[in-house]
């Protein structure tokens, strides 16, 4: 059973403002506090395309994700680490981040779409996100007779998670709102 | 009260993996955040920057990444530097 989930988001604030926030969602120490689940985020690999001004990065991010004390026996760990590839195409003005898990892959797959794109009524002013969420046991996994329950936490768990991250992404937006007027913070 | 403690330990251990390359990975972040918010979404994407940050965090990652899984990415970048130096030899 996959169980998947969608959600969307307005933002106020220009395309640039969003994905500029993006990427220092996870970056900025202020915000480690908040989105703690989140211990590192390495640049792996990036690359520019000049003529079509299409930029792509891979990072690593490694995530704290303490489950129950059952499920931390049978998967021995409770961290995870995945894998995000972004594309971001500069003509268009779309960015695009998938997010996979690498590790833990014979008990669960999570993979998360997001796609930040101009907002159609508002396109120079407003920002749409478009989030999307799977997360699937493993059939054969030592998990897989507690499967609903376990996708059920998750799923819980991933909705928390990005209603902080909308939280962080909310104040850097307004941060570099504030820079960009040439406002002193 | 057991669990509590390991559970603190290894996300301890984990997160300090890449750790000696966090001063490099900070650099690396603000040059690459500057020039994405004040170049590239305007437009000026014609010419990669922040060449060197990049390159000396590359060079620490490939030292200190101990997760199998995490360095066949940055491997994965072996064919297209290669193909940049025979690009550099040929000139």
């Amino acid at each position: 059973m996959v169980k998947a989930y969608r959600q969307e988001y307005t933002y106020k604030h220009p395309w640039e403002r969003v994905t500029s926030a993006s990427w220092r969602k996870f970056a900025d120490p202020e915000n480690k506090r908040t989105l703690s689940h989140i211990l590192e985020v390495d640049t792996l690999n990036h690359k520019l395309d000049p003529d079509s001004g299409k930029l792509h990065t891979t990072r690593a991010i490694t995530i704290h994700a303490p489950g129950p004390w059952f499920i931390r026996k049978i998967v021995g760990q409770d961290i995870c680490h995945c894998v995000e590839s972004t594309v971001v195409d500069g003509q268009s003005r779309s960015m695009q981040l998938t997010t996979r898990n690498i590790s833990l892959q014979k008990f669960i797959e999570v993979e998360e779409k997001i796609r930040y794109d101009p907002h159609p009524e508002n396109p120079d002013k407003w920002t749409i996100c478009r989030q999307q969420t799977s997360i699937q046991i493993k059939p054969l996994s030592a998990l897989a007779s507690m499967a609903e329950k376990v996708e059920q936490r998750c799923a819980e768990k991933f909705v928390q998670n990005s209603a902080k991250g909308r939280e962080v992404m909310e104040r850097i937006c307004k941060y570099l709102e504030a820079e960009s007027s040439g406002i002193p913070l | 009260m057991g669990i509590l403690r390991k559970e603190k330990k290894s996300a301890a251990s984990s997160s300090s993996s890449t750790s000696p390359c966090s001063n490099l990975r900070a650099a690396y972040h603000t040059c690459f955040n500057r020039w994405y918010s004040e170049k590239f979404v305007k437009g000026q994407w014609d010419k990669q920057e922040c060449v060197s940050e990049w390159q000396k965090y590359k060079a620490c990652l490939a030292e200190h990444l101990e997760d199998k899984h995490l360095s066949r990415f940055l491997e994965a970048e072996g064919p297209m530097n290669s193909a940049n130096l025979a690009g550099g030899v040929s000139k």
